[in-house]
Formats: structure tokens, sequence, C-alpha cells
């Protein structure tokens, strides 16, 4: 189990009811899998690109966290290829913070256990060689 | 850009930096979009390699342009 952040692009011309079909059509595929789970869905909504994709100069931006097992994502993401109204996506590790809309954020988080946490498996147990 | 001693990630207790904080990135870019060096900014190494990342995804994202000013 592991938290994953992904980050839609549409295209900013679809409907407010297209863009939560498509959504919900892509975060079913994702909830098929043993006790998967959507945490979090941002709509940062309408935004101008940095520069055009596909002729796009706006994208309707939609951030979600999820929980799944590993091996439900290459189906997820393939199913995100196909969808011609989608310009982007980009799934990552989750940093454990909610998606916040990007202006910016004035609470720093302060308690927290210590060092590189949410870097890799953290089962592995290796000992990064030398005493610290 | 000024000199600086502190690593403006460190000051701030920073974990992890997000690709999303478009406006926070933005310090840490020239005015052509390109990635200041840690001796410009003063960023910690561990903090760099993470912004190095965080700029990167920002860019694929179309938060933050590859080339600034450049239209094609």
């Amino acid at each position: 189990m592991r938290d994953y952040e992904v980050v839609y692009i549409f295209k900013s011309a679809l409907t407010s009811e297209e863009i939560e079909e498509r959504l919900g059509r892509h975060h079913e595929k994702l909830l098929a899998g043993a006790d998967s789970e959507i945490t979090a869905v941002e709509h940062w909504g309408k935004r101008q690109l940095a520069y055009p994709i596909d002729r796009n100069d706006n994208g309707y931006y939609v951030v979600a966290q999820f929980t799944s097992e590993p091996d439900a994502l290459p189906e997820f993401e393939r199913a995100l290829k196909l969808d011609d109204q989608l310009l982007r996506h980009l799934v990552v590790l989750s940093e454990g913070e909610l998606p916040a809309p990007p202006s910016h954020r004035e609470d720093q988080t302060a308690e927290e256990e210590t060092g590189r946490k949410s870097n890799g498996p953290e089962d592995t147990a290796t000992e990064k060689g030398e005493e610290e | 850009m000024a000199y600086r001693k502190i690593c403006r990630f460190c000051e701030r207790s920073i974990r992890r930096i997000d690709y999303k904080d478009e406006p926070a990135l933005g310090r840490f870019l020239t005015d052509r979009g390109k990635i200041l060096p840690r001796r410009a900014t003063g960023t910690c190494a561990r903090h760099q390699r993470q912004l190095g990342t965080a700029i990167k995804r920002a860019r694929y994202l179309a938060l933050i342009p590859y080339i600034q000013g450049h239209h094609s």
C-alpha cells in the first residue's frame, strides 16, 4: 500500500460534468483494487498553461490523492494515456500533505519524526553504510 | 540574487519541496527559467536535489515554463 498523488490537466473546453464523469471513470479503475481509496480530490480549475500543449493555452487542473497497491498503477496510467481529453497527467508518491491550490502555504509542518521517511521502501532496512 | 548562507528550506524546516507551489519555485529560477545554482541561492545540497525534481515536475505540468519568453 502506497500513498500517491495524481495531477490531471484536462482540456479547458470540457464542461464540469464531463470532467467529473472522466474523473469518476478513472478513479473507478483504481478503486477496483483491494482496499484502494481516494483520500482527496482538489479542483484547481481553469488555469493558463506556462506553454501551449497541443495548441491549448489553458487547462483544467485536478489534483487527487489516493492509496493503492503499486500493481494497480500501470493499468490506471494506461487508461489515462488513452483519454484524449486529458492533456497531461502526473502520478507521484504522495508527500503526505493535502493538495493545496497553487498559492502559498503559511503553516510549516512542525512535528514529524526524523529524516528521510517517504523516500523509499522503509522495510528494506539498509543501514546507509556508515554510522550517523 | 544576493548571496545567502542559510538554506531557505532548512530555515522554514520544509521536509519535501512541493512541485505544485509554483510561486515559491520561481525564486530559484533565472529570468529565463533556468535553475539557479546553489552558490547563487544558498540552498543546501539535500534541498537543491529536491528542488531540481520539483522544478522539473512543475515544468512538465506547465506550471512554469521550460524556457521563459519562448514563443514558437
